[in-house]
């Protein structure tokens, strides 16, 4: 009877010394995989010109319904190389369930899918974001 | 006798800023024990390394909304949260955390008062906890308090029993209730040395008695909610979790006292070292001891806790006393 409980001390005893698994997460962040499926990213091209050029397949495949794509003409060309651009590209957080499938879809590669995992908003409004918010800065 | 006065109003202050202090940092203490424990790290965010934790806690409390249940039997709402607390500070009175000190000529005792009952005091004191957890149980007007009171009552009366009953085989060895005498005799020896049975038992008696884990009946969250506390919120809640570790403390001091040698060093050669700072080390042990016990041991059952109690513990601590008796009366020259 003595024997387990003492047993079972020294095993707590034991983890007390043991390093903590815990990640400090608001201050040190947890390496995620190359692959990790995050926020959007719309690319654009050396030129700075968006490679998406409207063909709605994203929006076609997404299982959630969470993209909303409207196209415009681009005439003079200067921002895409095939004439049409997005001209509304929304992704709404609070449906998107990160499954990528807009990611494989895209034929031209303009969508894909980061490893910023930090999309909390304290605002369920903010979660529908923009072109604004998804297009590449360079 | 105005100086005897203000000797004992500093001593006062002082010891109950010691307990206070102790206290805050001891639900720190645990909540470290316990992350470390499970390979986690405890509080962390407020001050280094967690160290302002209690802190906040404090100001959060004082800040909760302080809900009164509105069918609550209020006298006894709002007097169980304060006899939660006073009886841990009422017997750290007799708490011996030193022999004498000498400042100006003048010989200070380093205890607060004293008295040559103080353990029958401190068994007399502590026994008013159970009314803070019946009272709190009670006036809530509420089940789950309830049945953790009445689960308290029962459990305290049991284990009262074998508290008092495992400090008998100290008195006889030693003929004094008086707490300082019961260090003086252990200066050569610890007392749980030639009481090996009487320690475990005390020690097993004032967790059960400080409802801590694994005899934390009265709050069993999966079951009771939080028991006797459920209808306690704000400072009143505080009360209750002061108590608690107020009893640790001083239910560690008492042991310390009993059978750990009190402010003696564990050898000569470390006596260099002065003797309150010993008596808090003893009492920091035995402290992180009831951590350690509350983060192993899965809770009691019911009846196997009066079982373990009334079938083991009891007839252990009655061949404890014979055992005592027989050895003393062989000492002092046979039958």
């Amino acid at each position: 009877m003595i024997g387990p409980l003492i047993k079972g001390l020294r095993i707590t005893f034991g983890h007390l010394f043991k390093p903590a698994i815990t990640v400090k997460y608001p201050y040190e962040k947890r390496e995620v995989a190359k692959r990790w499926r995050g926020r959007h990213l719309l690319r654009v091209d050396e030129q700075g010109r968006e490679l998406c050029c409207y063909c709605g397949l994203c929006e076609a495949v997404c299982p959630a319904n969470a993209i909303r794509i409207y196209g415009m003409e681009d005439p003079t060309f200067t921002r895409s190389d095939v004439g049409k651009i997005a001209e509304i590209y929304e992704i709404d957080y609070r449906r998107c369930i990160f499954c990528g499938f807009c990611a494989e879809a895209c034929p031209r590669g303009a969508i894909v899918l980061t490893t910023d995992y930090e999309l909390a908003e304290p605002e369920r409004e903010k979660l529908l974001q923009t072109k604004e918010v998804l297009l590449e800065k360079r | 006798m105005l100086v005897a006065i203000a000797i004992t109003v500093v001593k006062l202050l002082i010891y109950f800023g010691v307990l206070m202090t102790i206290v805050a940092y001891g639900t720190l203490a645990e909540r470290k024990v316990a992350g470390h424990i499970q390979d986690r790290l405890g509080p962390l965010h407020c001050g280094p390394h967690g160290l302002l934790q209690p802190l906040a806690d404090g100001i959060k409390l004082f800040f909760k909304e302080d809900i009164t249940a509105s069918k609550s039997d209020k006298v006894l709402y709002y007097l169980a949260p304060v006899i939660a607390v006073v009886p841990a500070i009422l017997v750290l009175g007799v708490i011996p955390i030193g022999d004498y000190i000498t400042i100006a000529g003048k010989k200070i005792s380093l205890s607060i008062a004293d008295i040559n009952v103080a353990l029958l005091y401190f068994l007399g004191v502590s026994s008013f906890g159970v009314y803070a957890i019946m009272l709190g149980g009670w006036a809530g007007n509420s089940k789950y308090p309830l049945l953790g009171g009445l689960r308290s009552a029962a459990q305290f009366l049991s284990y009262e029993l074998l508290l008092g009953l495992s400090v008998i085989g100290v008195v006889m060895l030693v003929g004094s209730f008086s707490l300082k005498e019961i260090v003086h005799y252990q200066k050569d020896m610890w007392l749980f040395i030639k009481q090996p049975v009487a320690f475990i038992i005390y020690m097993i008696a004032a967790i059960a008695e400080l409802n801590r884990a694994p005899f934390d009946l009265p709050e069993a969250e999966s079951e009771l909610v939080g028991g006797y506390h459920t209808e306690y919120s704000s400072m009143k809640f505080a009360m209750f979790f002061m108590g608690e570790y107020a009893n640790m403390v001083v239910s560690s001091a008492i042991a310390t006292c009993l059978f750990l040698g009190g402010w003696y060093a564990p050898s000569h050669y470390l006596s260099f070292i002065p003797g309150p700072i010993w008596f808090l080390l003893k009492v920091f042990a035995l402290f992180f001891f009831m951590l350690w016990i509350r983060w192993t041991y899965p809770r009691f059952r019911y009846d196997q806790l009066m079982g373990f109690c009334w079938k083991y513990l009891l007839p252990f601590s009655l061949i404890n006393i014979l055992g005592t008796g027989l050895v003393v009366i062989l000492r002092s020259g046979g039958l």
